[in-house]
């Protein structure tokens, strides 16, 4: 259970999430230049080698990742026909309800995630209203919000597997 | 808070947690949660273990400083 596709679904989330700053910081750093006069309308975006190695890398390590995880949800559906993952489902599949033992679980899990929500969101509108911060520490911001989200939630459910015992 | 001897029980008519759980109907993560005491199982649940370990359901399950000296 400790393997289980959707208890370790959170940490496949925060590799993603850590691989998009990674992209997000290569498609934020070009220099832009736009010219716009009588005569000529141009847009010129230089990307130096180190920010366009940083954008390929990291689309390349998160096709790779991806690859792999879908894999992963794949051989867990051909395991669980009854209990199947829907790559595109609503409904959170790192969600545990098999019984009511996994959904007490699972809620308490949701109810810490909820609390953090209740206090970061505000706080961070907050920061950014009446602090000038530039358009990628928002991006970090909010992916580091979603980042820990997955991360309070699989240290929640991660610690009722501990010391598992026939 | 709710005190069990699921485990003792369990071990009496020498079931894993896996076996347990097949014959009440849940995981075997649940029912090491039971046993740990990290979650109380509703009456239904309670029933059902009560059945599957054959004792009452009062023997399994108590509530704590109530009955816990008489166990």
């Amino acid at each position: 259970m400790k393997n289980d596709i959707r208890v370790t679904y959170p940490l496949w989330m925060m590799g993603f999430i850590a691989l998009l700053g990674v992209i997000a910081y290569g498609i934020n750093s070009p220099k832009t230049e736009f010219i716009d006069t009588a005569t000529e309308t141009s847009l010129t975006v230089q990307i130096g080698p180190f920010e366009s190695a940083l954008i390929f890398g990291a689309i390349f390590v998160y096709l790779i990742v991806l690859t792999i995880f879908v894999s992963k949800v794949k051989q867990y559906n051909k395991n669980n026909p009854q209990q199947k993952i829907s790559m595109f489902s609503i409904r959170p599949p790192e969600y545990l309800e098999a019984d009511e033992g996994m959904t007490y679980i699972t809620r308490w899990a949701v109810q810490k995630v909820y609390t953090f929500y209740s206090l970061a969101l505000p706080a961070l509108a907050t920061v950014v209203i009446i602090l000038p911060i530039p358009r990628l520490l928002i991006i970090y911001a909010i992916l580091g919000l979603a980042f820990t989200q997955y991360g309070i939630y699989y240290a929640e459910v991660r610690k009722h597997f501990k010391e598992e015992t026939e | 808070m709710l005190k069990n001897r699921v485990k003792e029980m369990r071990a009496r008519h020498s079931l894993t947690q896996s076996d347990l759980g097949k014959q009440v109907d849940v995981t075997r993560q649940t029912i090491a949660f039971i046993e740990k005491g990290e979650f109380s199982p509703s009456i239904t649940l309670s029933l059902k273990l009560a059945k599957a370990l054959q004792v009452d359901v009062n023997e399994l399950f108590w509530l704590e400083g109530e009955k816990e000296d008489e166990k």
